[in-house]
């Protein structure tokens, strides 16, 4: 094991991304005060173009949650909502964003304001309910419910879309009620459009990283981009931002420059970082000259680097496909396991590894059977490590240190014997001589 | 001959293994340590210690690996490695058929499929949790105010083993002690405590999975009924070897035989680096 490298790549981007932020911040604590309304919202297949056809502000709780984690204060309010009675296995993000909404407590310390509607889009997490009727109890402000059904096949149905069209267009109604604002169509196909831009240069970005050496990391890096993605994918800075950030990093491709001096191993990252020890997990990483090349978690919010695109000609339709089958939470699990096949064989990687978090249920159940497919059916070395995404009680870094030092100096071994594969050649080949076939042909669902 | 060693600073006890490679390799001798509050001494101390059991001059060791939780505290070694490799790579030597490696020490316990050449193809380990270790054990043993070496063998005389239903190392406590008040006999209690673990340990084991040529290594090793309860369980037999307990830090030795290469001039034991003694 060698030096630990930086691992960060500082450009424009990160600056920008940062100012990006603080803005949202900022005109939080104006809707506070009088300025625009806010909506609070989920981030997966979120819906946020919607809103910015009222000039309102989404505010998302579990950014919120993830940036107390990430600046090391998301224990107190966890400790505040364990004492209202949140049980040790409650999903993290709730209590930190109940705990933070009880004691007052807020990331960058500027205000946020009581949301006009607290809109639960139910997209895929069953947590979110009971999550959104708490915050909306505790803030005492409205909550409507939006209720995606699961996809249950590989293209949703026409029902499902207009079940999901026709309540959009009941909360267009409650939102003009609730914020005096008429609903502005011109606006809302406007930012369909800007959303379409915007997934289109963030596909490209995803692109870049099938490259050798990857020009960033598609989950560390990638989430640091997430936050803009969700926050202006519907408004000109959205599309500002991100045509800017494929321009530098396309620059950066071309240049031939990667993370490291030089890129020793290529993975695919599944599940949620550990954001209070994100600096240390990306460490260990760093310490191994690792990239990962995509990451499932970066399609929480939208999955579009295979071709889905929000279409401005049918704004209300484009909001369902997204929200139903195009963002990794709405998918079922087999989807899943054939979205990371993708990775491993488009983008050339070496291994997966799964950060399991313990209070994620989401994301977490299944994962053991997940490793066994990978490393048992389809031959990829497949690393499963346990913390947690926002309780800094359970990550114990010398065992994590541990499996990831194992792992890597086994996939060392393994090159320098010549075992270890990448991209399609990783995935074995079943023993007739056929390719594995998808995962998600397994599923018979009854219509 | 080229001389190497390995030290393995285990969470309770720390390893030391000394290797030689003269035409072919062999372990010249091995020492055990407690590894108490300072692991740095601890090392320091399983070195000389094998040396001395060894015969050889610590000056004469021409390159240590470390491992084990607190391999980046050995000053004096040359590189680290984790105890998964070394395990793999010393249980691989005791037994060059070995294909599955169930190794159970203080804290930890993990199953590794092992390549031919004793390289690690995959491997699980339990989580933060105690559950399913030797402290698992340990506390069983307090409880029941038996000392550590003697449960293994009493284990043994079970005839009706209780059913331990609780995984976790705190709560076996009150287990223990409702059924000695019930009057169950601590052999079948210690019977139903080593059952229970090795339940725990080879399902996590399956995940791998298991394949024939299995070997178990490790400070629980040493218990035989633990030994007897795991292939009970298993429905296969273990290898398992006297010198089980030393697969990581063996691992560690011929690691370092391997990463010395020619280039040994002069050993990396300084007298005057050591810990100061008092
Ligand atoms: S359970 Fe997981 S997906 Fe659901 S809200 Fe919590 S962190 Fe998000």
């Amino acid at each position: 094991m060698g030096e630990t490298q930086a691992s960060e790549y500082r450009g424009d981007i990160h600056r920008q991304q940062r100012d990006l932020m603080l803005r949202w911040y900022q005109r939080l604590e104006e809707s506070a005060h009088g300025g625009p309304p806010a909506v609070s919202l989920m981030i997966s297949g979120n819906c946020v173009e919607l809103l910015e056809a009222f000039g309102a502000v989404p505010l998302y709780p579990e950014v919120n949650a993830l940036q107390l984690a990430i600046r090391h204060q998301s224990l107190d309010p966890i400790l505040a909502a364990e004492e209202l009675g949140y049980a040790a296995d409650n999903c993290a993000y709730v209590k930190a964003d109940i705990g933070a909404l009880v004691k007052g407590i807020t990331p960058t310390g500027t205000e946020l304001p009581v949301p006009k509607l607290v809109l639960c889009n139910f997209v895929g997490c069953n947590t979110y309910v009971k999550w959104f009727e708490h915050a909306a109890e505790f803030q005492n402000a409205p909550l409507a419910m939006l209720d995606v059904p699961f996809l249950r096949t590989a293209e949703p149905r026409a029902e499902d879309v207009a079940y999901i069209v026709c309540q959009l267009k009941e909360i267009v109604k409650q939102l003009e009620e609730l914020t005096g604002r008429r609903f502005d169509y011109d606006r809302f196909r406007e930012a369909v459009r800007c959303s379409a831009r915007v997934e289109e240069a963030w596909s490209r970005i995803k692109h870049l990283a099938r490259r050798t050496p990857t020009p960033f990391d598609a989950y560390f890096d990638a989430i640091t981009l997430m936050g803009p993605l969700y926050v202006y994918r519907g408004s000109p800075e959205g599309v500002e931002f991100f045509e800017l950030a494929l321009r530098e990093l396309q620059e950066k491709a071309e240049r031939g420059e990667g993370i490291y001096d030089q890129e020793r191993f290529r993975v695919v990252m599944e599940g949620p970082p550990p954001y209070p020890f994100f600096r240390t997990f990306r460490d260990m990483f760093a310490a191994w000259k690792a990239t990962a090349v995509a990451s499932t978690y970066s399609t929480v919010g939208g999955l579009w680097e295979f071709g889905f695109r929000h279409d401005p000609d049918h704004p209300f339709e484009s909001l369902a496909m997204h929200m139903l089958a195009h963002n990794v939470t709405n998918r079922n699990y087999l989807q899943r396991y054939d979205q990371i096949r993708r990775y491993v064989e488009e983008w050339d990687a070496d291994a997966v590894v799964i950060h399991f978090v313990k209070s994620c249920r989401l994301f977490s159940a299944g994962q053991g059977d997940m490793r066994g497919y990978f490393t048992q059916q389809l031959g990829v070395p497949t690393l499963y490590v346990e913390s947690d995404l926002e309780d800094p009680r359970y990550f114990s870094e010398a065992q994590i240190r541990n499996r990831m030092d194992a792992f890597f100096e086994a996939l060392e071994h393994a090159r320098s014997t010549g075992t270890l594969h990448r991209g399609v050649a990783a995935i074995r080949h079943a023993p007739g001589g056929e390719i594995a076939p998808a995962a998600s042909d397994r599923l018979k669902i009854l219509q | 001959m080229r001389i190497a060693a390995g030290v393995d600073v285990g969470s309770t006890q720390t390893k030391a293994v000394i290797v030689g490679e003269d035409g072919g390799i062999r372990m010249l001798g091995y020492a055990l340590v407690d590894t108490g509050a300072n692991v740095q001494r601890a090392a320091e101390n399983g070195f000389l210690a094998a040396c001395r059991e060894s015969g050889v001059e610590p000056e004469g060791v021409g390159y240590v690996v470390g491992t084990g939780y607190g391999r980046y505290k050995i000053t004096f070694g040359n590189t680290q490695m984790t105890e998964i490799s070394c395990h793999a790579r010393g249980a691989h030597y005791l037994f060059p058929s070995t294909r599955t490696v169930i190794d159970m020490g203080g804290q930890d316990s993990k199953a590794i499929s092992v390549g031919e050449h004793g390289e690690v193809l995959d491997f699980v380990m339990n989580d933060k949790c105690a559950a399913g270790t030797g402290r698992f054990l340990a506390n069983a043993a307090e409880v029941l105010g038996i000392g550590l070496e003697e449960i293994g063998p009493l284990s043994l005389r079970a005839r009706h083993p209780v059913k331990i239903t609780t995984v976790c190392t705190v709560f076996v406590e009150s287990d223990i002690l409702s059924y000695l008040a019930q009057g169950k006999k601590p052999e079948d209690v210690l019977g139903g405590v080593h059952l229970a673990i090795a339940r725990r340990t080879v399902s996590l084991a399956r995940r791998v999975p298991i394949e024939p040529g299995i070997t178990m290594t490790g400070g629980v090793s040493r218990n035989t009924g633990m030994v007897r309860a795991l292939e009970e369980v298993l429905g296969a037999k273990m290898q398992v070897s006297q010198q089980a307990h030393f697969a990581g830090a063996l691992g560690a030795g011929l690691f370092a035989i391997e990463k010395m290469g020619e280039s040994f001039e002069s050993g990396i034991w300084r007298a005057s680096n050591a810990t100061p003694r008092g």
